[in-house]
C-alpha cells in the first residue's frame, strides 16, 4: 500500500479511537435505560452496572499498567490490552500516539487546521530541540515516585488528564449552557418556543444528563486542558513532544522495533517539505539522524516527500539503533523529583499521621495508602456517580490525594443501594462492591453530626425532621428525643431533636445534602468511622 | 409576570374542567352501572374499600374491582383525555420494602386509563434518589415499558414557578406535568413518616413540587395541605397492598413491612387519608393534615358522612 493511503487509514483510526473515546466518556454513567425487571428485586438487591467496557483505554495505557503495579507490587488484572500495546510498540514502534491515543488525535487536529507557524518558521519549530527531554524527565519521576510510594501517573497520563478534563469540565459545561438555553424556551410564555424546549431537550438529555453536574476546579482543569491545546500553536504537537509521559515511555520502548524510515540521499532536494509535516520532530530528512523515539509513525513525512526520497520499512536484524535522546539531566533529575514528590506529599500527615475529616472517599475505597498507591485521579468514578458526590480533591487528601476522588456532601451525597462507582475503577482502587454487601457489612464512609447551633430544633426556631426522613439504614441512624421550644412570642413549638447513632451511621451524607440549611448544614458528615481505615474507627 | 404566572394555565384548567365535567354528565348513565347510582349520596362522597383476603389474589384483579365498585374508570377518565398518575416512586427501593407504590397497582391503573380511552397516561414523580435509579428499581420503570405509558424525568425545564394560593405557600416551583394533564390520578403508598406522623394521599403532593422542599418541613401539615389544595387530583387510590410500619418513610428492612392486602379509593382526598390512618390504628383527627385538610374543606375526616363501599377478592 502506498503511503498516502495508509495517511488515510491512520485517519480513520484516528477518528474511530476518538470517537470511541467520547462513547464510552458519555456512557460511564448510569444505564439510561430505566426498564428493569422488578420481579427479581423480590429476592435480593439488584447492582445496576454499565455495560459498555468504559475502562477500556485506561487498560490499553500501559503507563497507568506499569505505575499502578510498581506502586501497588502486586499484579493487576484487566490490564491484557496495555500489554498487548507494549508488545506491538517493542515491536513496531510509537504508532499509538498518531493512530489511536485520543488525546493525541486532538493535538494533531488542532495543530494541522489552519496552523499558525508558516514555511521557514514551522521547519524550524519541527527541528529536534532539547526540551522534548523533559517527557523523559516526567516519566522517570512518576515511576520512581510510583516506586517510592505514590501514584501520580494520572496527573499527567494523556488518558487520564483527557477524560477528566472532558468529564469534569467540557462536558458538564456545554451542558450547563445547553440547559438554560432550553430550560428559557420551556419556561416562555410562548406556545412554539416551550415545544422547542421540550424537543431539544431530549436531544441534550442523552448527553449531558438532566441535571447541572458541578466540579470542584472543574474550572482549573478545563483551563488547563485549553491552554494545553493552544500551544499547539507554538509547536505542533506540544503535549506528545514535551510533556506527554506516556509518549516518553513508547519513545524507549521503540528502540528496538523493526520499522526504520529509509532516506535516499541522492533523490532529496531539502525542500523541507517533510520536516513541515513532521508531527514529532523527529528529523526526517536525509542528512539527518532519524530519531526513532520521537517518530509518532504519522506518515507524513513518506506521504509528502515530492522525490519518493523516504520510505518506512524493515530495518535488518543487527542494524544499528540511533539512541535515544533522553539526557543525563532528565534522568538524575527524574530520580530526584520521584524521590521528593511522595516525600512532600506525606508532609501534610494525611496519609501515616492523621486523617482529613474532608476526605471521604467513595465506598469500597482501598485503606488512604494502598489507595493512593492505584488511583490514577482519572475521574471515571466522579463521571458515573449518579449524584455527583464524587468530586476531584482540592486540598482534602493533600498533596498526594490531589485530584483524586472525594465525597462533597453539599454537592451530593451517596445513595445507599447504589455501587456504581466501585465497578468502574480501572485500578481496582475503588473494590466492586454488591449492594448487599454495601449494606449488609456495612461498608461506612463516614460519619455524620449534629451542629446544634445550626440545627433549626436545636436552636430553637422550628420543627424540622428532614435529616431523619432520609436515612437510609433500617433501624435508623437519626433518633429523636421530644422537647417544646419557647419562641420569643411566648408560642410553644414540639420539637423532635435529632440524635445520631454512630454505630448505624454509614456516612452516606444524604442527612447534610437534604438539610435545609445550606451550604453549612446543620448537620455534617466526615470521614471518621470510614471502615477501610483501621486508625479512624471511633466507637470502641 | 412572575407573581402571577398561573393564568393562563388556570383558565385552560378551567376549560378542560367544565368540558371534562360536562363529559362526565353526559356518560353518567352509561357508566352507572353499579348500586352506587341509587344510593343517596353525593358523588364525591364515597370510598371503596378493597381487600385481598384470599392467599394469592390478584393485586390487578383486586384494584379493577375496585374501581369497577366505584363505578368503572370512564367516570373518571374520558375519552382522548391526557391521564398523568402519580405514584410515591421517591425511593430507590424495591417494591417488596413498601417505600414505593406497588407496581401491580400502577400497572393496573394505567391499564384500566387506557381502557377507558386515556389518549396518554404519564408517569410523573419528582423523586427523593436519583430519578432514574427509581424508576428502575421501583419497577415503575418496567411497568412503563409494558403498558407504553410514559416515564416523565423530572427536570429544571419542567419546574415552573406557580402561585398555590395556599395560607402559607404562595409561589413555589411546580412540577409542571401534574399541572398540565388533563386528569391527574393520585396513587401514593401507605407509610408512617416522622414528622406529620403519616404518609399518604396528600403528602404524596410534596413530590409534587420542586425547589427547597425541605423546608416545607417546618410547617408540615399545613404545607401539605396548600399542596392537597392546589393539586386536587380526579381521584386518589391509596396503594396499602404493603405498608410500612416502622422507619418510614424510606424504610429499607423486610422488617419495616406489614402486609395487609389493601386498596382505598376515594374522590375525598381527606375521606382517603383518614382510612388509611385507620390501617395504622391512627385516629384520623390525631394526623394534623387531615384535621387541616377538614378544616379547610377539602374534604370529610368524618367517615360516617362517607358512603363506604367494600371489595373482597
Amino acid at each position: 500500500m502506498k503511503a498516502r493511503h495508509l495517511v488515510w487509514v491512520r485517519r480513520a483510526c484516528q477518528a474511530f479511537f476518538l470517537c470511541l473515546f467520547i462513547l464510552l466518556l458519555i456512557g460511564t454513567r448510569l444505564p439510561q435505560n430505566v426498564y428493569m425487571d422488578y420481579s427479581q428485586s423480590f429476592s435480593d438487591a439488584r447492582d445496576i452496572r454499565i455495560t459498555g467496557p468504559v475502562t477500556f483505554f485506561f487498560h490499553l495505557d500501559p503507563l497507568v499498567w506499569l505505575s499502578s503495579i510498581i506502586s501497588a507490587r502486586q499484579w493487576l488484572t484487566g490490564f491484557g490490552w496495555a500489554i498487548a500495546l507494549m508488545i506491538v510498540t517493542i515491536l513496531f514502534g510509537r504508532f499509538f500516539c498518531s493512530f489511536v491515543c485520543p488525546f493525541g488525535t486532538l493535538h494533531h487536529m488542532t495543530g494541522a487546521i489552519k496552523p499558525s507557524l508558516k514555511g521557514k518558521a514551522m521547519i524550524s519549530a519541527n527541528s529536534g530541540g532539547r526540551g522534548r527531554r523533559f517527557k523523559y524527565f516526567l516519566l522517570i519521576a512518576l515511576i520512581t515516585s510510583a516506586a517510592v510510594g505514590v501514584n501520580y501517573a494520572g496527573i499527567i497520563d494523556p488518558i487520564s488528564f483527557l477524560f477528566r478534563s472532558i468529564s469534569a469540565s467540557i462536558l458538564p459545561a456545554i451542558g450547563i449552557g445547553l440547559r438554560h438555553v432550553f430550560d428559557a424556551l420551556a419556561l416562555s410564555d410562548i406556545k412554539l418556543f416551550n415545544y422547542l424546549g421540550y424537543g431539544t431537550e431530549a436531544v441534550a438529555a442523552p448527553i449531558f444528563g438532566y441535571e447541572d453536574k458541578a466540579f470542584q476546579t472543574g474550572w482549573v482543569i478545563g483551563f488547563l486542558f485549553l491552554v494545553i491545546l493552544f500551544l499547539n500553536r507554538i509547536r505542533p504537537r506540544f503535549w506528545c513532544r514535551f510533556l506527554c509521559p506516556l509518549g516518553a515511555m513508547l519513545g524507549i520502548s521503540s528502540k528496538f522495533s523493526v520499522f526504520t524510515l529509509k532516506k535516499d540521499e541522492n533523490k532529496c532536494t531539502h525542500c523541507g517539505a517533510c520536516v513541515k509535516k513532521c508531527q514529532g520532530a523527529a528529523s526526517p530528512e536525509p542528512g539527518t539522524q532519524w530519531q526513532k523515539s520521537e517518530c509518532l509513525l504519522c506518515l507524513n513525512c513518506e506521504k509528502t516527500c515530492p522525490e519518493d526520497a523516504l520510505t518506512f520499512g524493515l530495518r535488518g536484524i543487527g542494524g544499528k539503533t540511533p539512541a535515544t535522546d533522553i539526557g543525563r539531566r532528565a534522568v538524575m533529575g527524574g530520580l530526584v523529583a520521584g524521590i521528593s514528590l511522595p516525600l512532600f506529599g506525606r508532609l501534610d500527615g494525611g496519609i501515616s499521621k492523621t486523617s482529613s475529616p474532608a476526605l471521604i472517599r467513595p465506598p469500597g475505597a482501598l485503606p488512604e495508602p494502598e489507595f493512593l498507591d492505584r488511583c490514577q485521579r482519572c475521574g471515571l468514578c466522579m463521571k458515573a456517580c449518579p449524584t455527583n458526590v464524587i468530586n476531584p480533591a482540592l486540598t482534602e487528601g493533600g498533596l498526594a490525594g490531589f485530584w483524586t476522588p472525594t465525597l462533597i456532601m453539599t454537592l451530593g451525597y451517596c445513595e445507599y443501594t447504589c455501587t456504581l462507582c466501585t465497578s468502574v475503577c480501572p485500578t481496582g482502587a475503588i473494590e466492586e462492591l454488591t449492594a448487599k454487601k454495601k449494606i449488609e457489612t456495612p461498608v461506612r464512609i463516614g460519619s455524620a453530626y449534629v451542629d446544634r447551633g445550626r440545627c433549626l430544633p436545636w436552636n430553637g426556631n422550628s420543627a424540622c425532621i428532614v435529616c431523619e426522613e432520609h436515612c437510609p439504614t433500617s433501624p435508623k441512624a437519626i433518633y429523636f428525643k421530644n422537647d417544646v421550644i419557647t419562641r420569643p412570642d411566648g408560642e410553644k413549638i414540639p420539637v423532635q431533636l435529632p440524635f445520631v447513632d454512630l454505630k448505624r451511621c454509614v456516612g452516606c451524607g444524604i442527612c447534610s445534602f437534604k438539610c435545609p440549611v445550606k451550604g453549612n448544614p446543620a448537620i455534617q458528615t466526615f470521614s471518621a468511622g470510614e471502615s477501610r481505615s483501621l486508625e479512624n474507627q471511633i466507637l470502641l | 409576570m412572575k407573581n402571577n404566572p398561573i393564568t393562563r394555565r388556570e383558565s385552560l384548567k378551567k376549560i378542560c374542567k367544565i368540558s371534562g365535567g360536562i363529559l362526565i354528565a353526559g356518560s353518567m348513565p352509561l357508566s352507572f352501572t353499579s348500586n352506587l347510582l341509587n344510593a343517596a349520596v353525593t358523588p364525591d362522597k364515597w370510598i371503596v374499600d378493597g381487600l385481598g383476603q384470599t392467599v394469592g389474589y390478584s393485586v390487578r384483579e383486586l384494584t379493577r374491582k375496585v374501581f369497577e365498585t366505584a363505578g368503572g374508570m370512564n367516570r373518571f377518565i374520558s375519552k382522548g383525555d391526557v391521564v398523568v398518575i402519580k405514584p410515591n416512586i421517591s425511593w430507590a427501593r424495591e417494591p417488596s420494602l413498601a417505600a414505593t407504590t406497588n407496581p401491580e397497582v400502577l400497572e393496573a391503573v394505567i391499564e384500566l386509563c387506557q381502557e377507558a380511552g386515556a389518549q396518554k397516561v404519564r408517569i410523573a414523580d419528582n423523586t427523593i434518589h436519583d430519578a432514574q435509579r427509581c424508576f428502575s428499581i421501583t419497577g415503575a420503570g418496567q411497568v412503563a415499558q409494558k403498558t407504553g405509558a410514559d416515564i416523565v424525568h423530572p427536570r429544571s425545564s419542567m419546574m415552573k414557578d406557580m402561585n398555590l394560593h395556599g395560607h402559607r405557600l404562595d409561589v413555589w416551583q411546580v412540577f409542571t406535568p401534574l399541572v398540565e394533564a388533563d386528569k391527574v390520578i393520585n396513587l401514593p403508598v401507605a407509610k408512617v413518616h416522622g414528622l406529620s406522623g403519616l404518609t399518604l394521599g396528600m403528602k404524596n403532593w410534596i413530590g409534587g413540587v420542586g425547589g427547597r422542599r425541605s423546608a416545607l418541613h417546618q410547617d408540615i401539615h399545613q404545607t401539605i395541605v396548600d399542596l392537597a389544595q392546589f393539586f386536587k387530583p380526579q381521584i386518589t387510590l391509596i396503594d396499602a397492598t404493603r405498608i410500612m410500619v416502622s422507619n418510614g418513610p424510606s424504610g429499607g428492612s423486610p422488617s419495616d413491612v406489614k402486609v395487609v392486602n389493601r386498596l382505598i379509593l376515594s374522590q375525598d382526598p381527606v375521606a382517603a387519608d383518614a382510612r388509611g390512618a385507620l390501617l395504622f390504628d391512627k385516629k384520623p383527627e390525631d394526623i394534623g393534615f387531615i384535621r387541616l385538610g377538614d378544616k379547610w374543606g377539602l374534604g370529610t375526616m368524618n367517615l360516617d358522612k362517607v358512603k363506604q363501599l367494600s371489595v373482597v377478592l
